[in-house]
């Protein structure tokens, strides 16, 4: 919202803060008690592997960082949603959001539409779901097909077929043919674990951690990445950009779930940024390391419209964007969500930037090329600034796991001490220092919450 | 078009180079502050090294990664054998594919931490 030059706080996206958290325990074991079945809540699996957990949607959505979604999706929003990149409601949305079941379960389980289930996580009460529809999808892997795009159909960003290396295309494909489709509401009040706990800035709490920080802009940097040298000057460089003054803060969200094998772990993802502002990098004062629960479908520009939907309703004034923002492999051009916030896409809905469009988000794209160490310069440099081709170093993520895995300890211009002994921290305790199978196995079993007991 | 390997060189690996000829090849990466050799590999031996190890890829700089780190000691190995960055090195590490592949194997479930 602009009032002269200067940029306040953004609504939330569809005008208001969705809240599905019953706090008190008395109205949640009362509403439990009054459900027609129980499911325990399983992770979607991929040969064998979890690639997804539905109780991380559930988080997200009761505690807004999804708003205006309240649920488990209706068929006609799904079609709307492939079609059109927008909900029933007509804001925009890029993802499908189902809570889906086996037929077998569903037989078990025998609910209609008008029924309420009670979801059960961790082998307790977590939450429930009010069934408003119950429908089939027919062919999981054209679904998946169609939430991601195909080259024929999407030319302006799609590149390349999606396929079994695509963690998104994977989830979609991997999903569960019957949909109970309506509302949640969480009726346990889940406890973070640590080191997860420290992290935890639902919209409503970030919006008021701003406020009591004096933050009037903030822009949010997105990472599912143990934050490298260079990851430390994007946020300080796209920082730069505010109203009449740089952005007052300088928000890092972490996507935390499921990861494909060779990231690091989320633990290690968090208290690595955490270490920047620890080691004085940033300032504290000026730097806020939060999360939010979403298994990554690694969507880039479709992902680029989840995060500014989150981010918008964490209350974050501006985006960063960098090249390949939230992406795998080659499948989309490594620019298109800047094409998606620059010019708009216009086969995904969109033939105008995503902020310009009825319905559309608020939050202000800061779209930034690279940054690479340069020995001419003596320093790490923008790429739109430095002009020594031939001497230039990219930043490469899979060259600097390269070293870490051989035990390289990694100059300071790459990683900084304290961050790098962060990685060795969670190296010990998982012994290994990326998820491997075995450390995605056991994190869904153990998953980011803890459940009261509730007697029902 | 030919891609590249990155092998990084701790002292070690330095120590072992001596007299091989090969110090003059040694890259300094920023800003000296790491040590490689950069070992050319041709287009039909990138392909077999792709297809040999599913987590392979070619980064944003041209260069293979995401090998298993066996891969990385064995060309250093076979790189310290030959004395040269010739395609010798490359046939030479491909014959031991098997080999690496068992490494690799051991290498998804535990790797030592490093001692600061």
């Amino acid at each position: 919202m602009i009032r002269g030059l200067k940029i306040s706080t953004p609504f939330p996206h569809g005008g208001k803060l969705v809240d599905r958290v019953v706090t008190n325990p008395v109205k949640g074991r009362k509403m439990a008690k009054h459900t027609d079945a129980v499911f325990d809540i399983k992770p979607t699996l991929y040969q064998g592997v979890p690639v997804r957990n539905v109780y991380r949607e559930i988080m997200s959505t009761c505690y807004g960082f999804f708003s205006p979604v309240e649920g488990s999706m209706t068929k006609a929003e799904v079609d709307r949603i492939l079609k059109e990149r927008r909900l029933l409601s007509n804001w925009v949305f890029p993802y499908p959001l189902v809570f889906d079941v086996s037929d077998e379960d569903y037989k078990k389980l025998g609910v209609r539409e008008g029924d309420s289930l009670l979801l059960r996580a961790k082998g307790k009460p977590f939450a429930i779901l009010d069934i408003d529809e119950v429908w089939r999808i027919d062919n999981t892997e054209e679904l998946a097909t169609k939430t991601f795009g195909t080259v024929e159909g999407n030319p302006e960003v799609v590149r390349e077929p999606f396929d079994e290396k695509m963690p998104g295309w994977v989830i979609y494909k991997s999903l569960n043919p019957v949909v109970l489709a309506g509302k949640y509401t969480i009726i346990n009040e889940p406890k973070l674990l640590p080191p997860f706990d420290r992290f935890w800035y639902p919209p409503k709490k970030s919006r008021e951690e701003y406020e009591k920080r004096g933050w009037r802009t903030v822009i949010n940097h997105q990472t599912r990445n143990v934050p490298h040298v260079g990851h430390e000057m994007l946020m300080k460089n796209a920082a730069y950009t505010g109203d009449i003054e740089p952005c007052h803060g300088i928000q890092v969200n972490a996507i935390i779930g499921v990861k494909r094998p060779g990231d690091y772990p989320d633990e290690a993802i968090i208290e690595g940024h955490e270490a920047v502002n620890l080691g004085g990098y940033i300032n504290p004062k000026r730097h806020l390391v939060t999360i939010t629960l979403w298994d990554m479908r690694y969507g880039n520009p479709l992902e680029s419209m989840l995060h500014g939907i989150i981010r918008q309703n964490m209350g974050c004034t501006h985006h960063m964007f960098g090249r390949d923002h939230a992406a795998v492999g080659k499948y989309y051009d490594m620019y298109a969500t800047q094409i998606l916030w620059g010019k708009g896409i216009p086969s995904f809905g969109f033939p105008a930037p995503i902020t310009d469009v009825p319905y559309g988000l608020q939050i202000r794209p800061q779209n930034m090329a690279e940054f690479w160490y340069c020995p001419k310069c003596g320093e790490i440099a923008y790429s739109a600034n430095c002009a020594h081709d031939k001497e230039k170093q990219k930043f490469s993520g899979s060259f600097i796991r390269g070293m870490v895995a051989e035990g390289v300890f990694p100059p300071g211009v790459i990683f900084r001490p304290e961050v790098y002994k962060v990685i060795l921290k969670w190296w010990k305790k998982f012994n290994y220092p990326f998820c491997n199978p075995k450390y995605v196995k056991e994190k869904e079993k153990i998953l980011e919450i803890d459940l009261p007991d509730m007697k029902i | 078009m030919a891609k590249t390997i990155v092998v990084l060189l701790d002292d070690k690996r330095l120590k072992a180079l001596k007299g091989s000829g090969l110090e003059g090849k040694v890259a300094s990466l920023f800003g000296g502050a790491i040590k490689a050799l950069n070992l050319e590999v041709p287009e039909d031996k990138t392909k077999k090294i792709l297809h040999a190890f599913d987590t392979a890829r070619i980064d944003t700089r041209d260069c293979i990664t995401d090998v298993p780190i066996a891969f990385n000691r064995v060309t250093f190995e076979e790189i310290a054998k030959a004395k040269s960055l010739g395609p010798e090195v490359v046939d030479a590490v491909l014959k031991r594919t098997d080999e690496i592949k068992v490494a690799a194997a051991k290498e998804k479930e535990y790797l030592p931490v490093p001692e600061l």
